[in-house]
């Protein structure tokens, strides 16, 4: 079932719209873009029912469409990346973010150690490197070192297979996820998270429709608060919420969920929990717009809500 | 000239109604262009981003025609050996039928592995998929020939390989062609898969323009591959045309 859904889902963007077709339930839906791991803990954690809120939590894969499907309705709630949120907004989908569970982006670059590699830009200048080129870092990184001496080629998701095999093999990666995997396999590996080069979208924000929002901010402010309260708990103690992923993505041993939700936590910034501010937001669109994703930056105000 | 008018203007009458249809509902506002783009945005990125587009459709052509034409003569091959003797045929068909389920997009990540990125993954995943209808088809073809005709050349006491070359083989050209046509066209979809995983082409293409949320871009290219797909339709018809136009009812006015 996921495998068919994903792939579906990777070929055919439009697929939300014909979701939207079919009649929807009273449940609240929230769309995830991965399957069930650390990088959800609080969404899983979460006593939705505490608050009046019957919440079914959609996994979903690589390239899950989820600003898409928020727009046309086939989910009320979905997890998102920033720099999404301001492609969609430019294109016309009034999507806005709600609770940045990332404070810093997980994504990141990784590199086998024996390299020696002390830059991203060292990293550049050979071998092969995997990446999803139509995102704005792996432009912003083209833009600023150009892809001249290194072979580009397409990221393949979380798979290993070629990096393990490959010294001068470098792949986009989850800080979080792919390094301590290819550290389990006996591979040394150097990461570079792409904040390094100024680039730094919240991640993992939990976003709805301008519509609803408008409609029922009610449920937004209760949904909120539900998450809000969700990672707390899960900071404290993620063991139950694994627990509970592991059921459903029992491919990912509960071992490596406590483990990252360990990691994961510095990139969480407890202090801050969800808290968003118009300076990251104007930076970041600031960003796109150099690189012309998006005719002309949003206001910074438009594109999230503090609730 | 009328001729042709009375071919195009029915098949163009769909397509302008759809077309004229998708556009008024996106204008509208029916359907939200961030997820059905309307075909004139479509054909503006045609325009605007051609020389990358195009550039794409060359590569996947490439890969898609490799494929298909190793397909060809693979499935040929193998379909006339397959005829060759009932054992045979037992020993070897489940084999072949294992071709045709595999998921392409579930092993494109293997071939990889396999293959290494680039123009040689595009062209196995291609090939995979396009093989067996070939097969299906050679053997069936070659195992449905006129049984008197089959024992006229026994009587005049032709060679295994004569009566091969001369009887069953031209028999069963209509039926290879038949499965040439929905090669063809699962040529198409075995390259981009491959592209998808390999890294190039409209497949490529397609997976950038997703990232960045531009539906425009990506029917664009999913036009341009199914237009490939329809030359390779055309030209395999044509084909079909030149061999059987002589004595095949199928190819007769």
């Amino acid at each position: 079932m996921s495998f068919q859904r994903r792939t579906f889902l990777k070929l055919l963007p439009a697929t939300g719209f014909l979701a939207a077709c079919s009649k929807s339930s009273s449940k609240i839906r929230l769309a995830l873009n991965w399957k069930p791991d650390p990088e959800f803990g609080g969404f899983y954690a979460a006593d939705f029912a505490k608050h009046g809120l019957d919440v079914e939590l959609l996994p979903g894969g690589s390239g899950t469409p989820t600003v898409q499907m928020i727009g046309a309705g086939s989910a009320e709630f979905g997890i998102i990346q920033a720099d999404e949120l301001l492609l969609a907004r430019a294109r016309g989908n009034d999507v806005v973010a709600l609770y940045a569970a990332f404070q810093n982006c997980p994504t990141a670059i990784m590199a086998h150690a024996s390299r020696k590699l002390e830059t991203i830009a060292d990293l550049l200048k050979s071998g092969t490197l995997a990446l999803e080129s139509g995102l704005p870092f792996a432009r912003m990184l083209k833009k600023k070192y150009g892809f001249d001496s290194v072979k580009i080629v397409p990221s393949p998701g979380g798979d290993l297979t070629t990096f393990l095999n490959d010294e001068n093999f470098a792949q986009q990666c989850f800080l979080t996820a792919e390094p301590l995997q290819a550290k389990r396999k006996g591979v040394e590996v150097k990461v570079f998270p792409v904040s390094d080069i100024g680039y730094n979208p919240y991640t993992t924000v939990l976003a709805v429709s301008g519509e609803l929002l408008r409609k029922n901010p009610e449920l937004a402010k209760n949904m909120v608060t539900a998450v809000r309260e969700g990672w707390r708990a899960y900071l404290d103690n993620p063991a139950s919420a694994n627990q509970k992923m592991h059921g459903l993505n029992p491919s990912m041993e509960l071992a490596s969920f406590a483990e990252i939700a360990e990691a994961q936590k510095p990139l969480l910034e407890t202090s801050l929990l969800g808290k968003m501010t118009t300076e990251r937001w104007s930076t970041l669109a600031a960003q796109l717009l150099e690189l012309g994703d998006i005719p002309k930056a949003p206001p910074a105000a438009e594109c999230f809500r503090e609730l | 000239m009328r001729k042709v008018l009375g071919r195009v203007v029915p098949a163009a009458i769909p397509l302008v109604v759809f077309m004229v249809g998708m556009e008024w509902l996106v204008r509208v506002g029916w359907i939200k262009a961030f997820l059905v783009p309307p075909p004139s945005a479509v054909f503006n990125t045609l325009l605007r981003d051609w020389r990358e587009l195009f550039t794409a459709l060359a590569k996947t052509s490439a890969g898609a025609l490799a494929g298909f034409a190793l397909g060809t003569v693979g499935g040929i091959a193998i379909g006339v050996f397959l005829s060759s003797s009932r054992a045979i045929q037992r020993a070897f068909y489940p084999y072949a039928v294992f071709f045709q389920t595999v998921p392409i997009i579930a092993i494109a990540p293997l071939l990889v592995i396999w293959f290494g990125y680039g123009m040689r993954t595009v062209v196995a995943s291609a090939f995979i998929v396009s093989i067996f209808p070939v097969i299906a088809n050679t053997l069936s073809g070659l195992l449905s020939t006129d049984p008197a005709l089959r024992d006229l050349f026994r009587l005049y006491g032709a060679s295994n390989s004569a009566t091969l070359w001369k009887l069953r083989f031209p028999a069963a050209l209509p039926q290879i062609l038949t499965g040439l046509r929905i090669a063809g066209g699962l040529a198409v979809i075995g390259a981009i898969v491959g592209e998808f995983i390999g890294g190039q082409g409209l497949g490529s293409v397609v997976d950038v323009a997703r990232t960045q949320q531009r539906t425009d871009k990506v029917f664009a290219a999913v036009l341009l591959a199914s237009a490939l797909g329809l030359a390779l339709f055309g030209f395999i018809n044509l084909l079909s045309r030149v061999l059987l136009r002589r004595w095949h009812a199928s190819e007769q006015d």
